[in-house]
């Protein structure tokens, strides 16, 4: 952008006031309580009374916390297992669900109700699904076994990763259906011309050419897979145990099940920090913050 | 185009307008119309309480409105709105430890001037369930729904197919279960996935091998109590019938509250399930017909060379209506109590198979949806010489959460002995 | 240019068919089948009779109240967004000052946060100003955490906007108003169109707040409702699954008529 020569178009420039009930809004709802929680996560506050400040308990404790270490780490497990199941998968539907086939297209509209459902509906579907007595897997004994699923750590792991899976893969295979859409056809065709197959086509061709929808949508599956929360509760309740306690559920269940609000506060603080690091990362890598529209897409 | 979504965006505003202007309205007109909110936990007994707020709204100028929140999340919404200016008027709980927190903080208000104009409010109960809920030398709740022992439930039919008779002893429950192993039945149906009902088997194990002595030596702060003999003999029995396959092996998957273990045992896939007692009100309300004929209960069975009474029990005390001290409308709360002895509600409740704790409940028995069970419950509950209270009630609730993980751990075997051990004597105690 | 079928993504096809297809043929089914053939015959069964008991059930259970709360807090966070994202959006695209710069940063960073740090304090501020267990409480928080994302969307779509145009408004000493209101909101109606998707859904998909900041039956929203009944009559599976159907209508009906809004909606920062 270039410096307006005439004096005339600078003042038809919105002026500062035009951001500002945005801005404000925001702080207010947004920053405010993140300021709120740092300060509260230095009280103890038991949800009745006032909060008290208690000077560094809550972190102290907190560090000496195995379950919190465990909880980050079952965030980051669940967050990089969804990534790495979902990406191809949804690359694979996406690129797929590109072309322009008759039956392709019956069949997407089918793939894509997953995301008319909420995190919660989906849930709610899967545990009545999932159910070991009266479900789907006491009528596949073959394929379930005893139905124990949601009863083993490795069984609520990969349930949610699953869950995870079928309702955000119809999302990201809409981004990468576009993406692919968007992929010039001369490009296919010079290929062909040049003997390669439909294989090499897509690795050599497809695939680089949808880098920038990949950035975009591994941020989306890391921003979502850090803050899995509805999930979580509706499915597992962090169980067994406490194996698939991820950090938002145990801020939940610290501060709203145990009524401990300050260690609760530090909790949420831990995950605050986590997302912006990863997110700062993500948005560095992706040019995000060269305030540049994307050309991408739909 | 433009100015469609203009009129879209004029429509939403106007939306949202009346939105708030409705959401603060609602709250105001509430107290201007004189209403109070009785918050009540969520399950099939509500039907009762439903009919009472309508018997009561018939003749009072005051009207009450029943909130209900589901019983697994019953105990954190409590804390979270208590003292808010959404909280109720007249909340549900279980006296004692449950409402200890909310008399210290000076919420709750003293019952000593109802019971001066109405001496009914403490007389009609009997004394020992009056006083669980009596704090710091004064009374803060009055009894409802009823007394609620944790009894071992299990499918008469099921049991005859076996040839089995309800166990006495704790060789015979493990004798059954073999029998019912073998025929491909579930012995014992567990709601594991909601924790509370796996620590039920904790508390009587707990209480029929070291006597109710042990678990209050732990909770006045004694850790030592956990890592003592007894309590490693109650883990290792347990432990036995664990591996021994009782449960089966899918019960962390399944819940009591959202009516998944009690299916089990109506539809004849499960023999037992320790429970409450107000599982006969939740077999009525889901299977009806198996209520009726098809549900047999006793109590818990004797352990051999424990030192508990094999007539202890333990359980929910009862159930307490407590009042707040900001209600608007004391007078209409007290009308509201009067109700929990009055002849109507000890029928009712005795017609869903609880069992209330009114002087007067002895006259009524025969009228219970199930005399019998009443009955049983009654001699129960009255021959026993302790009645522990659950262990998450008696904690503070800071404590349920690490308690029931252990509970859980325990029972899949994630922690032993020494683990179940080390992560009771964790436990915050005060 | 003819191609060979593509047996290999035929079949990789029919497998994702089943794993999609499969919950929800049972969710489908077992709305019109009765709780106990539901349990006896197992979920995969055909129903033995169809009913649309299930359905009337969850109304008189106060379905319909969770429908409207649900409404009015997803009409409310709609206008919020709509009031205050455009102005944004143009201030960012088209302002001078560094301050402006500053705000996008903000929002950026903003992107960040997740609802469930902030859930604690939100409690407690709408615990002291009275607004715990109102729409408004949850409408509020709604709307601010759909603020990035629709300003990330919105700047992309005015950005596209030619600065010719601008340039000839400028001749014409046309005012910042009268830019925003005749260039800019007619230019960018595919953008403010995927931003009050994008708000609407995360309103009526919305669990966390309602979920912390609501109690009554009164004030309770569709996602609550849902959970509350699993939580209570989980094993009812029918109703349970048939107000699951109820909640998906009025999504279901955005997707069949203007499928392009949803999908540039739900894509929200991909698309624009």
């Amino acid at each position: 952008m270039t410096r307006p020569a005439r004096p005339a178009a600078a003042a038809t420039r919105p002026g500062f006031v035009w951001a500002l009930p945005a801005a404000v809004f925001f702080l207010l709802f947004a920053f405010v309580p993140l300021a709120l929680v740092a300060v509260l996560s230095f009280t103890s506050w038991d949800g009745i009374g006032e909060p008290h400040f208690n000077g560094l308990d809550n972190w102290t404790s907190l560090f000496d916390d195995p379950v919190m270490l465990q909880s980050v780490w079952t965030t980051l497990l669940l967050t990089a297992l969804g990534v790495a199941v979902q990406t191809p998968v949804s690359i694979l539907i996406g690129v797929w669900a590109a072309g322009h086939q008759r039956n392709r297209a019956v069949l997407s509209a089918i793939y894509f109700v997953p995301l008319l459902l909420s995190a919660t509906a989906v849930s709610v579907v899967w545990r009545a699904v999932l159910d070991p007595n009266f479900g789907v897997p006491a009528q596949l004994t073959w394929l379930f076994g005893d139905g124990n699923l949601l009863g083993t750590k490795g069984g609520a792991i990969a349930v949610l990763t699953f869950v995870g899976v079928w309702q955000y893969t119809p999302l990201h295979a809409l981004l990468y259906q576009g993406g692919a859409r968007a992929i010039p056809q001369v490009l296919y065709q010079a290929a062909a011309i040049d003997g390669a197959g439909r294989v090499r086509q897509f690795f050599h061709i497809t695939l680089p050419q949808l880098r920038n929808t990949v950035i975009t949508s591994v941020i989306l599956m890391v921003v979502g897979g850090l803050t899995t929360f509805d999930t979580v509760l509706i499915l597992t309740q962090g169980g067994p145990g406490t194996d698939t306690t991820v950090t938002a559920y145990y801020m939940y269940q610290k501060a709203f099940k145990g009524f401990e609000f300050g260690p609760g506060s530090a909790v949420a603080l831990v995950l605050v920090v986590v997302a912006t690091l990863i997110s700062l990362v993500l948005v560095r890598l992706s040019g995000y913050d060269r305030m540049r529209g994307t050309t991408e897409g739909m | 185009m433009g100015s469609r979504i203009a009129a879209v965006a004029a429509a939403t505003v106007l939306v949202l307008g009346t939105t708030a202007a409705c959401g603060s309205g609602g709250g105001s007109s509430d107290s201007g119309s004189g209403t109070i909110h009785v918050l009540v936990y969520g399950d099939a007994a509500n039907k009762v309480e439903k009919q009472l707020v309508e018997t009561f709204n018939k003749t009072s100028k005051v009207k009450v409105v029943l909130d209900t929140i589901p019983g697994a999340d019953y105990q954190q919404k409590l804390q979270t709105v208590i003292n808010t200016s959404r909280a109720p008027d007249v909340f549900f709980n279980w006296g004692g430890g449950s409402i200890q927190p909310f008399v210290k903080a000076g919420l709750l208000l003293p019952l000593d001037d109802f019971i001066a104009k109405d001496p009914g409010l403490k007389d009609n109960f009997l004394p020992a369930v009056f006083n669980s809920a009596v704090v710091d030398g004064k009374p803060y709740g009055v009894p409802m729904r009823g007394t609620q022992p944790v009894l071992l439930f299990h499918n008469k039919q099921v049991l005859a197919d076996a040839g089995l008779t309800p166990p006495k002893t704790w060789d015979e429950l493990v004798a059954a279960t073999k029998a019912l192993k073998a025929k491909g039945i579930t012995p014992i149906a567990l709601g594991g996935g909601d924790q509370w009902p796996t620590l039920m088997w904790f508390e009587y194990l707990y209480d029929r091998i070291a006597g109710p002595e042990l678990f209050q030596r732990a909770l006045n702060g004694d850790k030592a109590a956990w890592a003592s003999e007894d309590s490693r003999k109650a883990l290792s029995t347990l432990k036995e019938l664990v591996d021994a396959g009782a449960f089966g092996s899918n019960f962390d998957s399944v819940k009591f509250t959202d009516g998944g273990s009690p299916a089990l045992v109506a539809k004849g896939k499960a023999a037992f399930e320790l429970m409450g007692s107000w599982y006969y009100s939740t077999q009525q309300d889901a299977n009806p017909d198996f209520a009726k004929s098809g549900l047999g209960y006793t109590g818990f069975p004797s352990v051999g060379g424990g030192k508990g009474d094999p007539a202890a029990v333990v359980g929910n005390t009862n159930n307490f209506y407590s009042v707040l001290k900001k209600t608007k409308y004391p007078e209409a709360a007290a009308a509201f109590l009067k109700l929990m002895y009055s002849d109507d509600f000890v029928k009712a409740q005795l017609a869903i198979g609880n069992l209330p704790t009114t002087t007067s409940t002895a006259n009524f028995l025969d009228l219970s949806a199930s005399p019998a069970y009443s009955k049983a419950q009654y001699e129960l509950v009255k021959a026993a010489p302790s009645f522990q209270l659950s262990w998450d009630q008696a904690y503070p609730p800071s404590a349920m959460t690490p308690m029931h993980t252990a509970v859980q751990q325990f029972f899949d075997g994630r922690i032993d002995t020494d683990g179940f051990i080390k992560a009771m004597s964790a436990l915050p105690t005060s | 240019m003819r191609r060979r079928p593509n047996f290999l993504a035929g079949f990789g096809s029919l497998v994702w068919l089943a794993l999609i297809g499969l919950p929800l043929y049972v969710l489908l089914i077992a709305t019109f089948r009765t709780r106990s053939d539901y349990s006896t015959e197992g979920p995969l069964s055909p129903p033995a009779q169809w009913t649309l008991q299930n359905y009337l059930d969850d109304f008189s259970n106060g379905f319909g109240q969770d429908f409207l709360n649900t409404l009015t807090v997803t009409a409310g966070v709609v206008a919020i967004v709509l009031l205050v994202v455009p102005p944004l959006a143009y201030a960012i695209v088209r302002a001078r000052g560094r301050a402006t710069g500053w705000i996008f940063r903000l929002f950026l960073l903003g992107l960040a946060i997740p609802a469930q740090a902030v859930i604690v304090p939100m409690f407690y501020v709408m615990n002291q100003t009275g607004l715990y267990d109102h729409l408004i409480g949850i409408v509020l928080p709604t709307a601010a955490f759909c603020l990035p994302v629709c300003t990330l969307v919105l700047t992309g779509a005015m950005r596209d906007i030619s600065p010719e145009l601008y340039e000839a408004m400028a001749m014409d000493g046309a005012s910042p108003a009268r830019v925003f209101r005749q260039l800019v909101i007619p230019l960018s109606k595919g953008g403010l169109s995927s931003i009050t998707v994008f708000a609407a859904l995360q309103a009526w998909n919305g669990f966390l707040f309602p979920l912390i900041l609501t109690q009554s039956d009164s004030t309770k929203v569709i996602t609550l409702g849902l959970y509350d009944f699993q939580t209570e009559h989980g094993v009812d599976v029918p109703a349970l699954l048939s107000a699951v159907v109820l909640s998906m209508l009025p999504i279901l009906v955005v997707y069949l008529f203007a499928r392009r809004a949803l999908v540039q909606g739900l894509t929200g920062v991909g698309g624009k």
